[in-house]
């Protein structure tokens, strides 16, 4: 089902990775100047990339007593491990690493963002980014768990770990219909580990920005590129965890796989202005006392399939 | 033309801008946010992200040191704009555009025009605009002996916690500038791990010569005067009072959709907009608002303030009659605004004994702002940092009424 990558693909992958962000930072454009009632032009979607070169030309700041090696490693894990977790992504039938072990790989790029962000919080010697480093892992503490059920359902259904297999395991019904908590919780961790939206408590406006709030320059450009390929990354993998992968009729399964992408991207942009900023010692509750035992039970329905030889 | 000017341009064409308002300077501040919104001109909220500084207001001797360190915070290309008036932001900020996009100006500030913070005012400190005094850095009583420390910052000292435990106290200032924050207030907060273990306040003095009339007020202060106005002009007033505290208070609950809608209504109402027009994106709004389970559950139990409480700290308004939490709080401005939108054709005079203003009824000296800002340190010792500013938002003292000179004097 899925080939071996040629060698372009290690090229093509970050920048389809980089497009699908920025069709996502347009869609968000649009809808701000929706809510604040400007009129939406051409240029619209695209006013958010001045971003770029504001932040290129911006000069780093100097704070006393620093940690800038740490602070530095911290801020571009962020973006690499977003670009790193595409590898076993298959996009149509290509992928660049078909490897056996595709979601812990995914998963491990995930976690390693916990790391990168803890970094970039501690980096700066300053208060309220070190509040925002740990809000990330008191966030992660809670959402972290969920979304590893919820990565391992679709993977004990399909009996493999291969991305690509997981995918064509769906060729009668997609997993998002049979197994809706663990669609549900998968697309909350992807908010959650790209921190926006309702997860976007470690850059809270009450902490002053927090994490971001000491970062200026290229090291704010590359958290806020992290955030946001972070997302398309994790909505890429929606595709072939839930979402059937490529196949679809008529159309190449490339295009399949490009609009699937794009749909899921939609809905969590929507989704990510819907609602307020979650709490982590709130979210910290819900999660182990509603999320971790339903998406157990969820587990535990694929896994009794496939006891029960159902193929 | 050198790539360092075509970036600049683009800088010029997006720069976020911090607006730090100055205590009487709200219709400014309105006027500001105004612009930004309908130019697509992001706000920042630290100095770290800004490139324009806009100082809304006139000159405040109180704030210039703070001023100074959110000016000396910020990294270049940097611009600094003022706005005395309502009618001068646009031409601030059109001003400090073509200034950003000037490359031999930038280059200057870059090369000689910053110091590095700290190392003249020793210490270094929470990264939002930070108070004059009371940084991150300055520790009561130093530990550490005669270590050296990290570039001369002392250690954090200790003290017992609510559960016994003897754990690190650190020395955070909430204020006096900071975003969506009522300006001039300073809460020192003394915080073991995320709890605030206690809480100091300080409110910027009356001026004098007193400022003007608060804004949210005038309504009430000109019919106390003697002038006639109509009870819709007021509600009017009010509506918009409120919905501009819930657009603070969601932007702080980090909710930024629904504050752009609450401050897009406020607009609409001071502009003069009909209640027709207004009313039935307000009650999409307040239903949005109000019902939403998230925003409750988020903030359920969060500064208690029962109604005995609150009129024993000198509060008046809404937040005693709310009786309750935080969501009791918002959920009562939303209602307070709907009912006032169906009063704005009220032809009646206003009487300002019988109606309230926005934080309540005046009357002499304190102020109801001074008595929600009075009732902080009580809501907040035993609280979590996160939970601080969204009791602040949730009370949202107007810093307008301290340094105007209450009415009643002013009036006889």
């Amino acid at each position: 089902m899925v080939d071996a990558a040629p060698w372009w693909a290690v090229v093509t992958a970050p920048v389809l990775l980089a497009a699908f962000a920025l069709c996502a930072i347009g869609y968000d454009a649009v809808l701000a100047a929706r809510e604040a009632a400007r009129p939406i032009r051409m240029t619209t979607p695209a006013r958010p990339l001045l971003e770029v070169p504001r932040l290129l030309v911006s000069q780093p700041r100097r704070l006393p007593a620093p940690d800038a090696l740490l602070w530095r490693t911290g801020v571009i894990t962020v973006p690499v491990a977003a670009v790193l977790s595409t590898a076993v992504i298959p996009f149509g039938h290509v992928v660049v690493a078909d490897l056996p072990v595709g979601v812990v790989w995914f998963n491990a790029m995930e976690v390693l963002t916990w790391a990168g962000l803890w970094m970039a919080g501690w980096g700066p010697n300053a208060v309220f980014s070190l509040v925002g480093g740990y809000r990330y892992v008191a966030q992660g503490l809670a959402y972290e768990l969920p979304l590893m059920f919820a990565l391992m359902t679709p993977a004990i259904r399909a009996q493999s770990l291969r991305v690509g297999d997981i995918a064509a395991a769906q060729s009668q019904v997609w997993f998002a219909v049979w197994m809706p908590v663990a669609f549900v919780v998968y697309l909350a961790g992807v908010l959650a580990f790209s921190f926006l939206g309702p997860f976007s408590y470690p850059v809270g406006q009450d902490i002053a920005g927090g994490l971001l709030g000491e970062a200026s320059g290229v090291d704010r450009l590359l958290l806020s590129a992290g955030r946001w390929l972070l997302l398309a990354a994790g909505s890429a993998m929606a595709v072939p965890l839930f979402l059937g992968g490529g196949a679809g009729p008529v159309l190449p399964a490339w295009t399949w796989s490009a609009i699937k992408t794009l749909a899921v991207l939609a809905l969590l942009v929507w989704v990510r202005r819907r609602l307020p900023v979650i709490r982590a010692d709130r979210y910290v509750e819900l999660a182990w006392v509603v999320l971790i035992p339903l998406t157990v039970l969820q587990a535990l329905v694929p896994a009794l399939v496939v006891l029960g030889g159902g193929r | 033309m050198d790539l360092t000017a075509v970036l600049l341009k683009a800088v010029a064409a997006r720069p976020r801008v911090l607006v730090t308002t100055l205590p009487g300077a709200t219709p400014v501040r309105l006027a500001a946010e105004r612009h930004l919104r309908s130019r697509d001109l992001p706000r920042a909220v630290t100095p770290a992200d800004a490139d324009v500084l806009l100082v809304a207001g006139t000159h405040d001797p109180g704030l210039e040191a703070a001023l100074e360190r959110l000016w000396q915070d910020m990294p270049a290309p940097r611009f600094r704009a003022h706005a005395a008036s309502a009618g001068d932001v646009a031409a601030a900020i059109e001003t400090a555009c073509s200034h950003l996009a000037d490359p031999s100006e930038q280059r200057a500030h870059e090369r000689g025009g910053r110091s590095l913070p700290g190392e003249d005012q020793g210490g270094h400190d929470a990264p939002d605009h930070a108070s004059p005094e009371g940084r991150a850095g300055d520790h009561s009583g130093q530990g550490g002996g005669g270590m050296a420390m990290p570039a001369g910052l002392p250690m954090a000292a200790q003290g017992p916690d609510r559960d016994g435990l003897m754990l690190d106290q650190l020395h955070v200032a909430l204020g006096p500038l900071l975003a969506d924050w009522p300006e001039g207030l300073i809460l020192r907060l003394t915080l073991q791990g995320d709890v605030i273990q206690r809480a100091e306040l300080s409110l910027p003095a009356p001026r004098r010569p007193p400022s003007a009339v608060p804004f949210w007020t005038e309504p009430w202060a000109r019919a106390a005067a003697g002038e006639q106005v109509h009870a819709a002009e007021a509600a009017r007033r009010r509506a918009a009072g409120h919905l501009d505290s819930m657009g603070r208070f969601l932007a702080v609950a980090g909710w930024q959709a629904a504050a752009t809608t609450a401050r897009r209504l406020r607009d609409e109402l001071l502009g003069g907009a009909g209640a027709a027009s207004v009313r039935p994106a307000a009650e999409r709004f307040a239903r949005q608002v109000g019902r939403s389970r998230t925003l409750s559950w988020l903030t359920r139990g969060l500064g208690r303030l029962s109604s005995a409480d609150a009129v024993a700290a000198g509060i008046r308004g809404p937040a005693a009659r709310a009786d309750g939490d935080v969501p009791a709080r918002y959920r009562l401005w939303l209602t307070a605004a709907l009912e006032d939108l169906d009063r704005l054709e009220d032809r009646r005079l206003l009487d300002p004994a019988r109606e309230e203003p926005p934080r309540g009824r005046l009357g002499g000296p304190p102020s109801p702002s001074t008595g929600l800002a009075g009732a902080l340190p009580r809501l907040l010792e035993g609280a979590e940092l996160g939970a601080a500013r969204l009791i602040v938002a949730s009370l949202d003292p107007d810093p307008d009424e301290w340094v105007a000179q209450p009415v009643e004097s002013a009036h006889g």
